[in-house]
């Protein structure tokens, strides 16, 4: 009698340690470290933006149109309240990448325009602030990177059996990951033009 | 028709094999790794002593590496792999930096680990790329573009205040990480105290301990994640309760209470920062990198 107890006890003890309820602590908190680091290189960017503007605007003024359309790109991620709560709420969450992604494609088109002005590209003010947007997106990428790895694990710890009853136990959900930004425009053709 | 069937396969598959396979980061043995016999074995060890007389002096590890070629990838893929791999730099001063070179590619990147970035930024990454390392490697002078640059590379890391370089090995590796001996100790005890007469009261002498020790044991585990440190808890609480208080139980000592927090193997083995600092063998020292510095061409 005394036996079966103390093995049913020990059963118990097993479970309550082996329930993945600290995996999902030490993940959990792994998640939100990335995505700190992600957000805080997309701040990075958004802080960026008026500087690159403004030297552009110098050489170039009349491109109205592409330096307006990065100032209301940056307005656009500017107006989402990048929390670190974002990414459980997967609406938000793809609100974000969206307009996120929105600057991204009018950076670099202003990048492109930038090319055909031999002064703009010369001036050392520019040429550094053409670096540091770079070594941004290449921190973006990277932080992007580690955030879906994290996500992956936390997911995986999340998702697997027996792990997923002590999840429902505690509400703990799987986490959104990115996606490709793009995916419509990898998956049609790109269409060349001679005609002009 | 077969045969030409077959000969198609194997172009094809050779072509998607030379596709997919991205390119190999080398092991990391020495401060300038050159895999395409660009330097002079004295030029070689010239660079060689010039960055460890640095990493003596500063703290700092600064690596070269020169590769034919990082395609499929760009140059920032590839170069993020190789210092995930190396991990230049302390540990927690992320002060490493990567001059990473691809010949044929005619491509070159500094890497900067996360410490340095603010010395060594971008723009200024790209301006020693531009303005000194490009300038050279165009006239086909690799080594001096290469010695330059780790020059002003140097200057820009020797303006920033960096902890000490370590003289010895550095700290021990933590046992527990976040909890202290201490800590747990204490929390040990009132569990004992508390717990085992009431366990006693209720299982007798030895199935109290044993309870007594597991239940230790598993609350050890929950906050260490280490079956090794939870085992060796539950054992001394075990013991700890069975001898407390009158004469020692006809079973002895079976060591029985320590093994009940089972099935959970996740033990923490927290990296070790050492860097070593003799000059013939070479490794990272655990610094990390978020992708920061400049890349350029010539």
């Amino acid at each position: 009698m005394r036996l079966r107890l103390l093995a049913l006890l020990t059963v118990i003890a097993a479970l309550l340690s082996g329930c993945g309820y600290n995996t999902f602590q030490t993940t959990d908190e792994q998640v939100k470290a990335a995505w700190s680091e992600v957000l805080n290189q997309y701040q990075r960017r958004a802080d960026l933006v008026p500087n690159l503007v403004n030297t552009v605007k110098g050489y170039a003024s009349h491109e109205k149109e592409v330096l307006t359309q990065v100032t209301e790109a940056r307005a656009r991620v500017g107006g989402i309240q990048a929390t670190p709560e974002l990414i459980n709420n997967p609406q938000a969450f793809a609100q974000f990448q969206q307009a996120q992604a929105g600057l991204s494609s009018v950076l670099s088109r202003l990048l492109v325009v930038a090319e055909n002005y031999p002064q703009l590209k010369a001036d050392g003010a520019f040429r550094d602030l053409q670096a540091q947007l770079e070594g941004t997106e290449n921190r973006i990428t990277v932080a992007r990177n580690r955030y879906i790895k994290a996500v992956e694990t936390y997911n995986v710890a999340v998702r697997t059996f027996p792990n997923n009853l002590t999840a429902m136990l505690f509400g703990y959900e799987v986490k959104p990951n990115f996606s490709v930004e793009n995916e419509k425009a990898i998956s049609t053709a790109p269409t060349v033009n001679f005609g002009k | 028709m077969l045969r030409l069937l077959s000969a198609l396969l194997l172009t094809l598959w050779a072509a998607l094999a030379g596709a997919e396979a991205l390119q190999q980061v080398p092991a990391l043995q020495a401060r300038v790794t050159d895999l395409t016999a660009t330097l002079t074995p004295a030029q070689h060890s010239q660079l060689e002593a010039r960055l460890a007389a640095f990493e003596a002096e500063k703290g700092s590890q600064i690596a070269v590496l020169i590769v034919p070629t990082v395609k499929p990838e760009a140059i920032e893929q590839y170069a993020m792999r190789v210092v995930e791999q190396w991990k230049l730099g302390r540990k927690d001063v992320d002060d490493g930096v990567l001059l990473l070179i691809a010949k044929q590619d005619k491509k070159l990147r500094i890497e900067v680990g996360y410490g340095l970035e603010g010395a060594l930024n971008d723009a200024t990454a790209r301006r020693i790329i531009a303005e000194t390392i490009t300038p050279r490697f165009k006239e086909g002078k690799f080594y001096e573009g290469i010695d330059a640059g780790i020059g002003r590379i140097i200057t820009v890391v020797v303006g920033e205040p960096l902890p000490e370089p370590a003289s010895a090995m550095p700290d021990s590796p933590e046992l527990l990480s976040g909890f202290g001996v201490e800590e747990l100790l204490i929390v040990g005890l009132a569990i004992v105290t508390g717990g085992t007469w009431l366990l006693r009261k209720v299982f007798g002498r030895f199935f109290g301990a044993a309870f007594a020790g597991g239940i230790a044991g598993s609350i050890a585990l929950f906050f260490v994640s280490s079956m090794f440190v939870a085992g060796i808890v539950g054992f001394i609480v075990f013991i700890f309760s069975l001898l407390s208080g009158g004469r020692s139980s006809p079973w002895g000592s079976g060591g029985f209470g320590g093994g009940l927090g089972g099935g959970y193997g996740g033990s923490s083995s927290t990296d070790s920062g050492w860097s070593s600092s003799s000059s013939d063998s070479f490794s990272g020292g655990g610094g990390d990198f978020g992708g920061g510095g400049a890349s350029g061409d010539w």
